[in-house]
């Protein structure tokens, strides 16, 4: 049996392509659009994740003093808490190197600071983790523990921060995922309804073909490519897209968001995820095609 | 090599379009189905490239019966066969050369070969200068060859026609009739639907008659 000609199939395939740019074009935009809503969405997802990242690998109880807390409740809280097997690095801040640390990370408020009559930061006392995984309530019990003393006004622990961020990095995958999918379904669709315009378009040329012997898979042929090239087409625009977003965004964003910046930023696409978005645009195309195919066109 | 054993075709009640048709066609005959509009000729001529299942009967090709050929299979029938339609059915938007070589591209022929069967074929129906010109450039009968190029590109056992002529006057008529002889020498067996009497009479053949989808005279079973 002699193999399907490939280069007819990718020169019809081309000629088509051509012949109804139009309605390619459209359909391309739509595929463009889906995927782009869903890289975007993962972009953010992975800034989000890898702050998340940075923070759980960057673990501390912060115990903050009250106001009126000696030097000498603070020099003991630190060698309580170095005593201990789940400290890792014990690191003491008195309240005027917490507000000089404030005012080198935060110029923008230095006024404000620097009008207040008093101090309004205590002193601390951070202790990282000895490990990451320590389990959450072993450390709120060393809170409770440590709190019932009375130098100490409020302890923050920052795995509820990492937590939370990891979260909103789900949440975020979670909203690209429905409104990409949402919209690849469209694609779908619009696909599908592109070719079966397609195939009624060249229903004579259909009849042709069946007549002097075509197989099924001989006349499917430059459908199925059609749909797939428009797909692969469609999602790779798409990824080019995405580079320009998180490019661009920070560019437009300046630096107006101050702090949240570092969170609401795009990480480009991992290798993985960007293949798997030209696969799915792929796949989209040809099951686009194939589903029109199998209800328009029966050979 | 063609044998239909009482055959029926229906496709709405509760008329038939074929009814009790028996008939048999021998290898490298020269055959004229004809008769009035609406007689039948074309049902006949889908039953036998398997365009139309029948409701009764059997149809047999090389003593094979092509009713019992699976879908998948019955793109091998159709590549042992030309066919040729009244309205030429070419593509248009493609060139001669590509309208001819679509009926090898199906099988899978490529490159020389292709291009040498092409030329073939379209030197035997004489138009083989007009290779690169796009069918709407060519006249009605120019357009038919081109069809019949298509049809024997193949070297196909059987040549199927339905009313070939319909569309040519009486001169083009008979160059495609003359063309058709031609192919029969070379041992196709040919099937031709027309109800173009004198057309039959100046080239005579086998004739067989259909009235209302049955067969008419000597054929009558």
């Amino acid at each position: 049996m002699r193999r399907l000609p490939a280069r007819y199939f990718v020169k019809e395939t081309a000629n088509n392509l051509w012949q109804y740019k139009t309605r390619h074009l459209f359909s391309l935009t739509i595929i463009c659009l889906s995927f782009l809503i869903l890289g975007v969405f993962l972009a953010l997802s992975n800034n989000l994740a890898q702050k998340a990242r940075e923070l759980s690998g960057d673990l501390n109880v912060v115990f903050y003093l009250q106001k009126d807390a000696p030097d000498s409740a603070r020099e003991a809280l630190e060698i309580r808490l170095r005593g201990r097997a789940e400290a890792g690095e014990v690191k003491s801040i008195g309240a005027g190197e917490a507000r000089e640390l404030f005012l080198r990370r935060y110029p923008d408020l230095a006024d404000i600071v620097r009008n207040l009559k008093d101090n309004p930061f205590p002193a601390s006392v951070e202790m990282a983790l000895s490990k990451p995984d320590i389990p959450t309530e072993q450390i709120l019990r060393i809170i409770d523990e440590v709190k019932s003393d009375s130098a100490v006004e409020d302890a923050r622990f920052n795995r509820d921060w990492a937590d939370r961020i990891r979260s909103l990095s789900r949440l975020a995958r979670a909203a690209g995922y429905f409104l990409g999918g949402i919209l690849v379904l469209a694609s779908f669709l619009i696909i599908s309804n592109v070719i079966k315009l397609n195939v009624l378009a060249r229903k004579s040329e259909i009849d042709i073909l069946r007549l002097v012997g075509g197989t099924n898979a001989f006349i499917r042929m430059p459908f199925l490519l059609e749909g797939t090239v428009m797909g692969i087409a469609g999602s790779l625009l798409s990824l080019l897209l995405v580079l320009l977003v998180v490019k661009l965004f920070p560019i437009y964003l300046g630096s107006s968001l101050g702090a949240l910046q570092e969170l609401i930023g795009f990480r480009y696409l991992t290798f993985l995820q960007a293949a798997a978005l030209v696969a799915g645009g792929a796949l989209v195309g040809f099951l686009g095609s194939l589903s029109s195919l199998a209800r328009f066109l029966r050979v | 090599m063609i044998e239909l054993v009482d055959v029926w075709v229906q496709y709405h009640r509760p008329q038939w379009a074929l009814s009790d048709v028996s008939l048999k066609i021998e290898k490298g005959e020269f055959c004229f189905v004809t008769g009035p509009s609406g007689s039948g000729k074309t049902s006949l001529l889908r039953t036998l490239n398997r365009e139309v299942t029948p409701t009764h009967g059997r149809v047999l090709i090389g003593g094979s019966d092509i009713l019992r050929l699976p879908d998948h299979k019955v793109h091998v029938l159709r590549r042992n066969m030309g066919i040729v339609f009244q309205d030429f059915r070419l593509l248009f938007p493609k060139r001669v050369f590509d309208n001819v070589a679509v009926a090898l591209r199906v099988q899978g022929v490529e490159g020389r070969e292709l291009k040498r069967r092409v030329f073939i074929a379209l030197r035997m129906v004489g138009m083989q200068n007009r290779i690169w010109d796009f069918p709407s450039e060519l006249s009605y009968g120019e357009q038919q060859r081109i069809a019949v190029a298509r049809a024997v590109v193949n070297n196909p056992r059987i040549l199927l026609a339905d009313e070939p002529t319909g569309n040519l006057d009486a001169d083009l008529a008979s160059d495609i009739l003359g063309l058709f002889k031609e192919i029969n020498r070379q041992g196709t067996t040919v099937v031709i639907c027309t109800h173009d009497k004198e057309l039959i009479r100046r080239f005579g053949g086998r004739v067989v008659s259909l009235q209302d989808g049955k067969l008419k005279g000597k054929d009558r079973p």
